[in-house]
């Protein structure tokens, strides 16, 4: 029912750990070992001998407590049958009868195939491990220039505004604030770029959520109308209803404000 | 403007671009370029490129241009720039990988009969990684899903497109000695 490698936390860190395959792939990758293990031609398989060496092998696992799943038992069973089969003695000669083997065998082949590949892949000059290219946040550029970005009219942003206050609103209905707050528009100014500078584009709902209270949203909210009049940020989504997006256009303007 | 001039101001926007730049992008700021043109120039500037013997190359991948590092100083920038992003894939993504490029699109089940193993774990990771992506659905009973890979895919193996695939070693050969009876029975058995 799954698989693993030891490598598998680069990519689901929940999967149960159930077999080690960090030497098996599976059984088909398991079967191709034994053969280039015992040096015998894929074509012809002795299959009692492969068939005792990789039950042999699932023991092993059970004893390592290793849980053999499902895949590698579909094998063993169709290994045990191709076995049995090809001790039958034939009452009738066919010609066009096929060797027992011969799916498991075509099967091992195209798997093989793709593994030589996956190998050949790995083998190649990978972005990231053995040429880079120039790393630095396009975010901004992308989402110009593959997505039509509309801007984001205000009533849209207050709506959002409103609707993000709406559902937060609990948080702080009984919220004791102990002392006045000190936080000024241009402090929040200043905040919000700040966070620009290391993030192209943040989106709006991010701002608000990261505030504290009721006055640290409004103050938040103030401060991106005031970004936004003075052209520091730009206030864009992909298409009317997306997440509303704030990104950063300049400097700000010292003279105006 | 002067052919010299255009080959700048190509290179100025494959400098400045995070992907690669495709001829069709170039077109649309070069609109009076002539499409074979613009494909003179970048082979001139690959190879004028290449000529200086840099650290940096001027490549054609993911069906487009792309400015590189040399794979010699791989190890330096990684010692630089511990917040390159690490380049990791498992075995099993390699093999989903390689078996989902040459036979896209494919379904989740064709993949796995070849593996003999589940491998949804590790094809949505590889969604999430957007090295694959749905392509469809295939019309059969249950309307699977279609996967196939990304312009990203091309970009991280350095291919120039799907047919830049290494190829396959031919299964049909495999097929036709299945069938020429190389296979058939033992004489005693038989």
């Amino acid at each position: 029912m799954n698989e693993n490698t030891h490598e598998a936390d680069a990519f689901s860190p929940h999967e149960p750990c159930l077999v080690k395959t960090h030497l098996f792939e599976g059984p088909l990758d398991l079967l191709l070992h034994l053969i280039k293990k015992n040096e015998v031609d894929i074509y012809d398989i002795p299959i009692a001998v492969i068939t005792e060496q990789y039950i042999e092998y699932l023991d092993l696992m059970k004893e390592l407590d290793l849980q053999v799943v499902g895949e590698y038992l579909v094998i063993a069973a169709e290994l045990s049958l191709i076995k049995s089969r090809m001790l039958l003695p034939k009452p009738v000669i066919e010609e066009d009868e096929l060797d027992p083997r011969a799916e498991l065998v075509r099967r091992l082949i195209e798997y093989q195939r793709y593994r030589d590949a996956a190998n050949e892949l790995i083998g190649r000059e990978i972005l990231g491990r053995d040429v880079f290219k120039r790393d630095f946040d396009m975010s901004v550029y992308v989402t110009e220039e593959e997505i039509e970005l509309v801007p984001v009219d205000l009533w849209s942003l207050i709506e959002t505004f409103r609707d993000f206050y709406r559902k937060r609103s609990h948080l702080w209905a009984d919220q004791i604030v102990f002392e006045v707050e000190s936080v000024t528009i241009e402090d929040k100014i200043a905040e919000v770029l700040g966070k620009l500078r290391v993030k192209a584009v943040i989106r709006f709902e991010e701002f608000l959520e990261e505030c504290a209270s009721k006055f640290d949203l409004v103050v938040t909210f103030l401060a991106l109308l005031e970004l936004a009049r003075m052209e520091n940020i730009l206030v864009v989504q992909e298409a009317h209803g997306s997440p509303i997006l704030i990104s950063y256009s300049g400097e700000p303007n010292i003279g105006t404000y | 403007m002067e052919p010299t001039d255009i080959k700048k101001a190509i290179e100025c926007i494959i400098f400045v671009s995070d992907q690669p730049v495709s001829v069709d992008k170039l077109q649309q700021v070069f609109t009076e370029l002539e499409k074979g043109d613009m494909r003179k120039y970048l082979k001139e500037l690959i190879q004028e490129w290449g000529a200086l013997g840099r650290g940096i190359i001027l490549e054609e991948v993911a069906g487009g241009y792309q400015f590189r590092t040399d794979p010699a100083y791989s190890e330096y920038i990684t010692n630089f720039n511990k917040r390159v992003k690490k380049f990791r894939l498992s075995r099993a993504a390699l093999e989903v990988l390689a078996i989902i490029a040459y036979k896209q699109p494919v379904t989740r089940v064709e993949v796995e009969s070849i593996r003999g193993v589940d491998s949804s774990g590790v094809i949505n990771a590889l969604l999430e990684r957007r090295i694959l992506e749905i392509k469809g659905r295939k019309e059969v009973i249950g309307k699977p899903f279609l996967y196939g890979t990304t312009g990203e895919f091309l970009e991280v193996f350095g291919l120039k497109n799907l047919s830049d695939l290494p190829t396959l070693k031919e299964i049909d050969e495999i097929s036709k000695n299945l069938d020429t009876g190389i296979l058939s029975l033992p004489e005693e058995l038989s």
